[in-house]
């Protein structure tokens, strides 16, 4: 069996101090991600997914549980030390891309490298083959403002994928892409998934993007909810998808 | 509501407007500053030494204005983008649009007016200190002078200025946040720069501006050759010149140096130097004026002092000696005594009703010190000093050659400069220099006159006024009525600083405000900008820069832009002095001070300007 890349064990966020009135974000969600594994997040807006990738990020700080990402508890780590962890451990793609528009593709794609003290010489080789592997070598040389928005999501991913963290969070991805340019994205997440064996974390509302994953969570009031995994064809998981958000959504229920 | 809306959200934003409040307060009371001694007719007037002094004045009072008026703006569109979006909210909920602009034309005034009472009583404060430091140290008195640091027509001046500033840029304000659609103010923040680089073009920049600050440097070098159309020359050329460094030939470096791989792939300084580059395109004409104005600010300065040094070099021109002293008492050997001193000569002279007899052969066994000039010197600092070496062969001499021989001349500057056998001296009384066997046929007691030289005059000068008090009543009692100068070195020396002295303090006093204004102008410039910067470092943390490298990499990218106009300035100004090695001795005198004084001004403002920065772009912690 894979070792395991993300061990959650009973995480309680909490907001709000004591005696005023406090928002349970998250109520003891525990689950584990294997190594090269493909997982989906999904849940209602305020449903905690958020919530929850901005502790498994690093980014904010539960209230109680942990968190284990590649064997490493960050749950109690310092200000440094996270940012440390984050720089190499982690590869982040956000919705809005968040590249830098002062830096040029190339620069954008190295500056996880160039952080981690890479030595020089040995940037470009990386840049070049994580480049190669997304298909975005042509656009290199260029500043973001000349790209369009499904080349500037790669140039994301690239940027995510070029140090070989232990995990990808990904946070609605798809979500400022057009159908096509989203296709083309989370076709390459699979082939990055597949072939290259990185484990994605997939925080999507969009039941079709996640349907390229190869498991789903669904969160609903910051408990798990249901887990699914697809077994058949993706038009088949796609069904099971919207069948498990129909239900979540039951009119019912309110 | 909107007021009350406006009211909150201003608490709230309290933080930022204090950095407007305090650029607004700078800047009013520097304008104060200045105004003080513009308007103070009696204080210029009392003081020009040179006759241009109220046409600089003016040209300064022109240059201040139009320098504010830009700073004004850039000051207001700082809070205009950081009020943007919740104006736009309030359009969307449904807020008039006519409201909106009452509501920010209101908001600029108050804080202009605000900053206006603050701003003139800080202004007092400056002008009260720095004339007091500065009258200190150039012995110089306000109450001779008339120079107040409050005063109120300056109060009126500032107050008008600044309420038509006000007034205009409200207006401004509330047009453009009127005219803007909805949408773009919502978005306000996702505009994005764009880079443009032709390589031919710069190229041609980097060209034009090399050699238009090759003619100017050149022409300021060898200003004596191109006297008044060197000063219009220079100026045509070094002004384009420095805006066409900053326009092509350093956003050029800087593209260079990230070009150079091991540098820029090392941590984080991709990032340093493409916020550099991006921060320098969009700064090339503000850096272009800070350089200008450091150059001019400094240039004041450092012309001040200098003439200020100067005066002790050029009062010592005269005399190769520092004091004749007439009949010495035991006092005057001792305050001799007291210094260091490298020539000490006693001659002997008697003294009748109608003439003084100098002991030639006295003079001749030590022949006094005389400057040699010389008609193909440049400049004073070439004067030599040496003894006079032509004989005395006949036996009676007098000044102009009225009785015996006329004294040859290094024998007469030796006698009436060196000895200061003067008019005020001596009064109608002939001077003659005679032999041994004239001398002892003068019918009057014999006395002696000391001539004396120190290693360094201005380090003595304490001492040199004493024996001077002395010197004015022997002269008295020579002259039989009261003297008021009886010449001399000390008494050159004092008359021309008191002579300059005023245009020394306007000098320094304007410099100081210039280097003021100039600094905080690209304070400002800078945090105006920093708004769009706050993304950047939010995502530079999310991949896990640690907040020492994101400090680290402020610090550096404000340092080189604060660095290139200061260097540049700093470049200038020393070429600069040169223009003045014609009226001043050694231009470069004590030039550290001046550079310091920027130095410390300047460093402030990058230091203030760090952490106001820093205050609004970096992530803070949960």
């Amino acid at each position: 069996m894979a070792q395991s890349v993300l061990q959650v064990n009973h995480l309680n966020k909490v907001y709000g101090k004591r005696k005023e009135t406090q928002y349970h974000a998250l109520k003891n969600i525990s689950f584990a991600m294997k190594q090269g594994e493909f997982v989906g997040i999904m849940g209602a807006s305020g449903a905690g997914k958020t919530t929850l990738l901005n502790v498994i990020s690093t980014l904010d700080q539960a209230s109680s549980g942990s968190v284990k990402i590649a064997g490493t508890d960050i749950t109690n780590m310092k200000q440094n030390q996270l940012a440390d962890f984050r720089s190499q451990q982690l590869g982040f793609i956000f919705q809005d891309f968040n590249l830098l528009e002062n830096l040029t593709v190339y620069e954008n794609i190295a500056l996880p490298l160039s952080l981690q003290g890479v030595a020089v010489k040995n940037i470009k080789p990386s840049v070049l083959k994580v480049a190669k592997n997304l298909g975005i070598e042509e656009i290199l040389p260029k500043y973001p403002v000349t790209i369009s928005g499904g080349q500037k999501q790669r140039v994301a991913a690239a940027r995510a994928l070029v140090h070989e963290p232990a995990l990808i969070l990904a946070d609605e991805p798809t979500g400022a892409l057009d159908s096509k340019n989203a296709k083309s994205l989370m076709e390459t997440f699979v082939h990055m998934n597949e072939n290259l064996g990185t484990s994605i974390m997939l925080v999507t509302h969009d039941p079709l993007s996640a349907s390229y994953c190869q498991r789903i969570l669904f969160i609903q009031d910051g408990q798990l909810y249901k887990e699914i995994h697809r077994t058949h064809k993706r038009n088949e998981f796609h069904q099971a998808i919207l069948d498990v958000l129909s239900e979540i959504n039951k009119p019912n229920e309110w | 509501m909107l007021v009350k809306l406006s009211l909150s959200s201003m608490r709230k934003m309290f933080k930022d407007y204090l950095v407007l409040l305090f650029g607004l307060t700078i800047s009013i009371a520097i304008f104060y500053m200045f105004q003080t001694l513009a308007q103070n007719e009696a204080f210029v007037e009392a003081n020009k030494m040179i006759s241009a002094t109220m046409f600089v004045f003016h040209v300064g009072t022109f240059i201040l204005g139009f320098i504010t008026i830009f700073y004004i703006f850039y000051a207001t569109s700082f809070i205009q983008t950081l009020r943007q979006k919740e104006m736009a909210m309030y359009l969307t909920l449904g807020a008039k649009k006519s409201k909106i602009t009452q509501l920010m034309f209101m908001e600029t005034l108050f804080i202009g007016i605000v900053s206006l009472v603050i701003g003139i009583i800080i202004g007092m404060g400056l002008t009260a200190v720095i004339a007091d430091v500065l009258m200190d140290m150039l012995d110089f008195s306000a109450e001779a002078t008339g120079f107040k640091a409050i005063y109120t027509s300056s109060i009126i001046t500032t107050v008008i200025f600044y309420i038509i500033l006000f007034l205009l840029t409200s207006i401004v304000n509330a047009w453009q946040i009127g005219k803007k659609k909805v949408l773009d103010l919502l978005q306000a923040n996702k505009q994005e720069d764009v880079i443009k680089t032709s390589g031919l073009k710069t190229f041609f920049g980097v060209l034009v501006s090399i050699i238009l600050m090759v003619i100017g440097y050149y022409t300021m070098i060898h200003i004596a050759k191109f006297q008044h159309f060197g000063v219009i020359l220079a100026t045509i050329t070094i002004v384009p010149g420095t805006y066409f460094i900053f326009i092509s030939f350093l956003p050029y470096f800087v593209k260079k140096l990230k070009q150079n791989r091991m540098l820029n792939e090392t941590g984080i300084n991709s990032f340093t130097l493409g916020q550099l580059r991006f921060r320098m395109l969009n700064l090339t004409k503000v850096l272009g004026t800070v350089a200008m104005l450091i150059a001019l600010g400094l240039g004041a300065m450092t012309a001040g002092l200098s003439f200020y040094h100067n005066i002790e070099l050029q009062a010592s021109s005269f005399q190769a000696n520092d004091a004749a002293i007439y009949e010495p008492t035991k006092e005057d050997i001792d305050t001799i005594e007291a210094m260091d001193v490298s020539e000490k000569n006693t001659y002997e002279y008697k003294l009748t009703n109608d003439g003084v007899f100098f002991l030639k052969d006295s003079l001749l066994e030590k022949p006094p010190l005389v400057p040699h000039f010389d008609r193909s010197m440049e400049a004073i600092s070439d004067i030599q000093i040496k003894r006079v070496e032509e004989k005395l062969p006949a036996s009676l001499y007098t000044m102009d050659g009225t009785e015996g021989e006329e004294l040859p001349d290094k024998w007469l500057n030796a006698i009436s400069l060196e000895l200061n056998a003067s008019y005020t001296m001596f009064g109608e009384r002939t001077v003659y220099v005679v032999d041994q066997s004239h001398y002892e046929n003068v019918d009057a007691k014999e006395k002696q006159v000391i001539v004396t030289k120190t290693d360094d005059f201005s380090k003595h000068v304490s001492s040199f006024k004493q024996l001077e008090e002395r010197q004015q009543e022997v002269a008295e009692s020579y002259v039989g009525k009261p003297v008021d100068n009886v010449g001399g070195k000390y008494n050159n020396y004092v008359s021309l600083k008191s002579f300059s002295s005023g245009t020394v303090f306007m000098g320094i006093f304007l410099g100081i405000a210039f280097l003021m204004m100039m600094a905080s102008v690209l304070m400002f410039k800078l945090l105006s900008s920093a708004g769009a910067d706050i993304e950047r470092y939010h995502m530079l943390r999310k991949i896990g820069v640690r907040q020492s490298l994101l400090q680290r990499s402020i610090y550096r990218e404000l340092f080189l832009l604060f660095l290139f106009p200061a260097i540049i300035g700093l470049v200038h100004v020393l070429i600069g002095m040169q223009m003045f090695s014609f009226i001043l001795v050694e231009p470069y005198t004590k030039v550290w001070l001046p550079i310091s004084i920027f130095l410390v001004i300047y460093g402030l403002y990058y230091v203030i300007t760090v952490q106001l920065y820093k205050r609004i772009v970096l992530p803070k912690h949960h």
